[in-house]
């Protein structure tokens, strides 16, 4: 069960500065740029880079350097996210972002990034921490968080969800299929799976 | 791929727009309506002027959403291989000529934010059919015309019908008086560059932006080639067994033709890669934009729509 052979499973590498970037922003989930985020040999100097403190007591900065080696700290996810999304409506040509966290922050980070013009080529993600998933419903949309088993609960709906390896990067979530569908009630034993 | 089939196409109307240049209209010559042609997109003509048959693209510049008219404009070259100057001097209104149906190697790209467009000279052709196009779309473009000065006022007057509200400059002084790192540095993200024009400035815009990290992806040329000729060579076609004489103002995919040999092609200006020919003796002069600089060093491969040999005879797997 834990190989599906779903073939839309993104991979990850280590994040290296793309030499042809005029400048290269890096945006993490935690305090610190994790280990096993950056490519070997690569220093987190070579960024700007945005982390998250995940407390009030932020430090203030009231002018921010846009600079490699400058580091911006933000009290929270969605702080940053939005901080992210009105950098990148004023941002030229050039720029490259980078995420490393979870999977879920890497693939919101990976849309803000779509969003405003970014492809491929200009982007790049590092998946560290936690294997747990982000499930989306597919039958009431609802969304279940941080799920480590192979079955979980809808936050949504209640149903038995089936945890499949189809991710979406849409919406940055695997996909959730109600497990007792045909036999209601025949619910397999969750096993521990993505922790 | 073999070479597409042509429909026969009329003359409806030819109007000098400058000295050395000219708008030809055609229609189809069966009645009827056109395809929808792609924007950005060209079409292959077929001239006959006696015995020599030149087959010669030439982007569209009517509007992609007109199907009763394809037009095209045609600069006459001082040193034409003969399609231009039997296009200006031989082609009249009424003629029949065979086309090619339209394809697009320029395309717009559907998720840019912003279409940054720049031409050079006749480099604006195909740029004319990408206009209309994102004018429909609602798309934001801003487009940068260098011209000579005697020739701004034509390209005013070509790109008028889509200056009202739009960023568009028609640069009359040329390379000389544009602010080209400028223009490229200033552009927001998700932008992307298209660039048509002589080689030279197709090279600068490109490696200007690339050096500004603009990515690979965001930038599209469209390019027609170098087809200047250059001196003549023997070409040995291996597997069918033929040897073609290369004149000095042929390109080895016309001399193949010339001989009855269905050589694959599809752009005819070295950007497509559909004539991609193995080579097995003889030194090549690169003159494409397909192979990579590492391939064109290794020398064993030729694009026969542009590339030539360097020596006297080369040998290739055809």
């Amino acid at each position: 069960m834990s190989d599906q052979g779903i073939k839309s499973r993104p991979k990850y590498q280590p994040i290296a500065p793309e030499p042809a970037g005029r400048h290269h922003l890096l945006v993490v989930e935690g305090a610190e740029v994790p280990g096993g985020a950056l490519a070997e040999g690569v220093s987190p100097a070579a960024f700007e880079v945005w982390t998250v403190a995940h407390r009030s007591a932020v430090p203030g900065a009231p002018v921010m350097e846009e600079a490699a080696g400058a580091v911006r700290t933000f009290r929270s996810v969605p702080h940053l996210l939005g901080a992210l999304q009105e950098r990148l409506a004023r941002e030229r040509m050039g720029l490259r972002l980078y995420g490393a966290g979870t999977e879920p922050f890497v693939w919101d980070v990976f849309g803000i990034a779509q969003a405003a013009g970014l492809g491929r080529q200009e982007t790049g993600f590092a998946h560290v921490g936690t294997q747990a998933r982000r499930i989306f419903c597919v039958h009431c949309r609802a969304v279940t968080e941080n799920v480590s088993t192979s079955i979980v609960t809808c936050s949504g709906c209640g149903a038995s969800l089936f945890v499949r390896d189809h991710f979406s990067r849409r919406l940055a979530a695997f996909m959730g299929v109600q497990v007792d569908a045909e036999v209601p009630g025949e619910v397999p034993e969750a096993e521990e799976l993505y922790a | 791929m073999s070479p597409a089939a042509t429909c026969d196409v009329r003359v409806r109307e030819i109007e000098p727009l400058a000295p050395g240049l000219k708008r030809f209209s055609f229609e189809p010559a069966h009645g009827g309506l056109f395809s929808t042609p792609p924007a950005g997109g060209h079409v292959m003509l077929t001239l006959r002027d006696g015995a020599r048959v030149m087959k010669n693209a030439y982007s569209l510049v009517s509007p992609p959403a007109e199907r009763a008219r394809y037009d095209i404009i045609v600069r006459l070259v001082a040193q034409s291989r003969g399609g231009s100057a039997f296009l200006h001097h031989k082609v009249a209104r009424g003629d029949v000529l065979e086309m090619a149906p339209p394809l697009s190697l320029f395309p717009v790209a559907a998720t840019a934010k912003k279409h940054l467009l720049i031409g050079g000279g006749i480099g604006i052709t195909p740029l004319l059919s990408h206009l209309p196009e994102l004018k429909a779309r609602g798309a934001r473009y801003e487009l940068h015309q260098l011209s000579v000065a005697d020739e701004a006022a034509v390209f005013e007057r070509l790109l008028a019908p889509f200056a009202a509200g739009a960023e568009i400059r028609v640069h009359g002084g040329g390379r000389a008086a544009f602010d080209m790192a400028g223009l490229l540095a200033r552009q927001p993200l998700g932008t992307h560059l298209y660039v048509c024009g002589p080689r030279a400035l197709m090279d600068a815009v490109s490696g200007t932006a690339l050096a500004l990290g603009w990515p690979k992806g965001k930038i599209h040329k469209e390019s027609f080639g170098d087809t200047s000729g250059g001196l003549p060579f023997k070409a040995v076609l291996k597997r069918s067994g033929i040897e073609v004489e290369v004149g000095a103002t042929q390109s080895l995919l016309e001399a193949m033709e010339a001989a009855g040999v269905a050589a694959p092609c599809l752009c005819r200006g070295g950007a497509c890669g559909e004539c991609r020919t193995p080579v097995i003796e003889g030194e090549v002069e690169h003159r494409d934009d397909f192979l990579s600089a590492e391939e064109k060093a290794a020398g064993t491969a030729i694009m026969t729509c542009v590339s030539r040999a360097r020596g006297p005879r080369l040998v290739i797997d055809l």
